[in-house]
């Protein structure tokens, strides 16, 4: 399973500097699709099948489509893959780079120094994460029910069509 | 695994909030009525603090492994459900002539003020994360609320971008903790770190990252870069909420970590927040002298002010002093920040434009409503730290604090933090006093509305406050003596 992880975790940030470094969008995004689910192989390769499902299944499946669809339509590209590349000059990332660079280090440092630093497999199956999400950690879900209804107020708040509320207004 | 009925008692201040959170969100849902709405919240966060009453005989629960209760979190709890309250009558008079919906903003403040008190009952990190996302996520739709205003929208895409970026840090660090301790109780973290701490670099990474990440929403010296635009930006009840609640939780929830886990100890960690103490307190101050908008003074002079307590973090060792120098310290800035941004947000409208915000608006204020005036330049000198204010005591507390514990440096900053602040709250103090220029100011004029008549009541309260524990604080002290989290 050693070899599915690191090639798996190689394709993941590979295709994450893609991501970034890409101008046009929506082959950003295809970029980004490929990304989630190398993650969600990483998953696997360790056993955990109910989050690579839910990466697959959430991300790639539910939230990335919509975002390509969304960006499609926008019908994005000339202009403004003009201006990605202007954005993209290296005195613009140089400075945060290296920082992130060595920030990276440091991790990787820390990483290094752990002794029990290998990789297990160890199947965690639906059963077992339903079980401590609704034990211990019933609470935990229950606010986080509350995270999403103030999301969606903030949503519906900021984004909801003004003029159509404003005739429906007119004729109530 | 159960739960017990006694056991749910014991957090009825948290389960009130979030009640109130649904029976608002089907009042709305029924009918918008200003009214209903604002009163119905404004009756759950009263009923949340006499709550605070009742529980006070069951302390310290436990609720499984994610919360508990004790002093410290109950003191902490009332200090946000004010700060809450007082947003939403602040609020009421400020919305009254909004034109969009009105209602969403008391939900958001609603949840926003739930997850302040979850924070101070939080002693795992999965409610530390899920506290500080619930208090600010409801703040990225408050900020922005009148978001038909360009520098509301864009204080709001600010906060939450950069916001956004700071969570990803705090997880990750999270995440790094995990992998290091193997637990995420904050107990232990503690443990984890017991045994011999040079060899965790992990470790030392995973804290350096939940440390960037909480310094961000504290808005401490390297992390403050949205401050000053969000403080403006945000209509000015929300400026309010932003300043108190949001502040008070996190930093109530910091000190519970620093009191668990013996992480001062570490001579990085007191090193970088030493650091970060004195940059933030030169900082805000420096910064404050040449602002001539009150919002922004507000935030530069608010990065200072957490930066005098961040002293207490370093200083942790005294367990004892370090409680009641935060619980007086906060206590003080809550109410002043009540007073000054109540100040600001009763003048103000949405309908006219911005807020009236420029200090020269200010000139005159005393001719035209004396007690706005008096209660805006008293709360002034309650932030600089003017003998006979709670804020004197406060500072007298963190002086103590600093001088306990032998840190010069810090001391030294803090009284050179204060000289300058002098000079600029002294500014904002005597200009309402001053004739106003020539020139149409567009403040709200009407004085006699119920709602205006609520607002001018919470500000007199906040003067008193701060006035009367200024000059005998012993009253606090107790309370704060029983504010502790062992």
């Amino acid at each position: 399973m050693d070899i599915v992880f690191y090639v798996a975790a190689a394709i993941a940030v590979l295709t994450t500097v893609r991501v970034i470094s890409h101008t046009n969008p929506v082959h950003a995004l295809l970029y980004l699709i490929v990304s989630l689910l190398a993650v969600a192989v990483v998953f696997f390769s360790m056993g955990a099948n109910f989050a690579g499902a839910l990466e697959i299944i959430v991300y790639a499946g539910a939230i990335m489509v919509l975002f390509v669809f969304v960006v499609m339509m926008l019908n994005l590209g000339g202009e403004e893959i003009r201006q990605e590349r202007q954005w993209l000059s290296p005195s613009l990332w140089i400075g945060p780079g290296i920082i992130s660079a060595l920030l990276l280090i440091a991790m990787v440092y820390g990483i290094n120094s752990l002794q029990h630093g290998a990789i297990h497999y160890h199947m965690l199956g639906g059963k077992s994460v339903g079980v401590s999400l609704f034990g211990p950690y019933v609470l935990a879900v229950e606010l986080a029910s509350l995270l999403l209804l103030a999301g969606l107020v903030v949503a519906f708040h900021v984004g909801r069509d003004k003029t159509k509320l404003d005739s429906m207004e007119e004729e109530a | 695994m159960s739960i017990s009925i006694q056991q749910l008692a014991a957090f009825s201040p948290l389960l009130i909030v979030d009640l109130s959170v649904i029976v608002v969100m089907l009042a709305i849902a029924w009918r918008r009525c200003h009214k209903m709405t604002a009163g119905l919240s404004i009756i759950g966060l009263i009923a949340a603090i006499l709550s605070l009453f009742f529980v006070s005989g069951d302390i310290p629960a436990h609720l499984t492994s994610l919360l508990q209760v004790d002093g410290f979190t109950l003191f902490y709890s009332a200090l946000v459900l004010i700060a809450g309250l007082a947003t939403c009558i602040f609020g009421y008079s400020w919305l009254k002539e909004h034109q969009d919906n009105k209602d969403e903003f008391y939900l958001l403040v609603l949840i926003s003020t739930g997850g302040a008190i979850l924070l101070a009952c939080a002693n795992h990190i999965a409610t530390l994360f899920l506290g500080i996302e619930l208090v600010s996520l409801p703040l990225f739709g408050l900020v922005g609320y009148v978001f038909q205003q360009k520098p509301s929208l864009e204080a709001s895409i600010k906060y939450m971008l950069l916001s956004a970026g700071a969570s990803a840090f705090m997880l990750f660090g999270m995440a790094l903790l995990y992998a290091d301790t193997g637990t995420l109780s904050f107990a232990g973290i503690a443990s984890g770190l017991g045994q011999s701490m040079d060899q965790q670099p992990l470790l030392l990474v995973g804290i350096g990252m939940l440390l960037v990440g909480i310094c961000f929403k504290l808005s401490l010296a390297p992390f403050h870069l949205w401050t000053p635009d969000v403080y403006q930006g945000a209509p000015a009840p929300v400026a309010t909420f932003l300043a108190t609640s949001s502040k008070i939780a996190i930093f109530a929830v910091l000190v519970r970590i620093f009191i668990e886990a013996p992480l001062i100890d570490l001579p990085s960690v007191k090193l970088v927040l030493s650091v970060i103490a004195i940059a933030s307190i030169l900082f805000g101050n420096f910064m404050a002298v040449s602002q001539t908008n009150i919002k922004r003074l507000l935030g530069y002079s608010s990065i200072a002010h957490l930066g005098y307590l961040l002293i207490v973090l370093v200083a942790i060792k005294d367990r004892q002093l370090a409680i009641e120098t935060t619980g007086v310290y906060l206590v003080g800035y809550l109410f002043a920040s009540l007073g000054s941004f109540g100040a600001v947000s009763l003048l103000s409208s949405p309908n006219r434009g911005q807020d009236v915000e420029e200090i020269s608006d200010y000139r005159g204020l005393f001719k035209r409503r004396p007690l706005i005036a008096v209660v805006m330049s008293l709360m002034m000198l309650s932030l600089a730290g003017i003998p006979m204010t709670l804020g004197f005591i406060g500072k007298f507390y963190v002086l103590a604090v600093a001088m306990q514990g032998s840190l010069w440096w810090l001391s030294a900053a803090v009284v050179v933090g204060s000289a300058i602040g002098l000079y600029y709250y002294l500014r904002v103090a005597v200009s309402v006093f001053l004739p106003s220029l020539n020139g149409h100011v567009a403040e709200v004029v009407e004085t006699s509305s119920l709602s205006i008549k609520a607002g001018a009541l919470v500000l007199l309260v906040s003067a008193a406050i701060v006035v009367i524990l200024g000059v005998y604080p012993q009253p606090l002290i107790d309370c704060v003596q029983f504010a502790k989290p062992w």
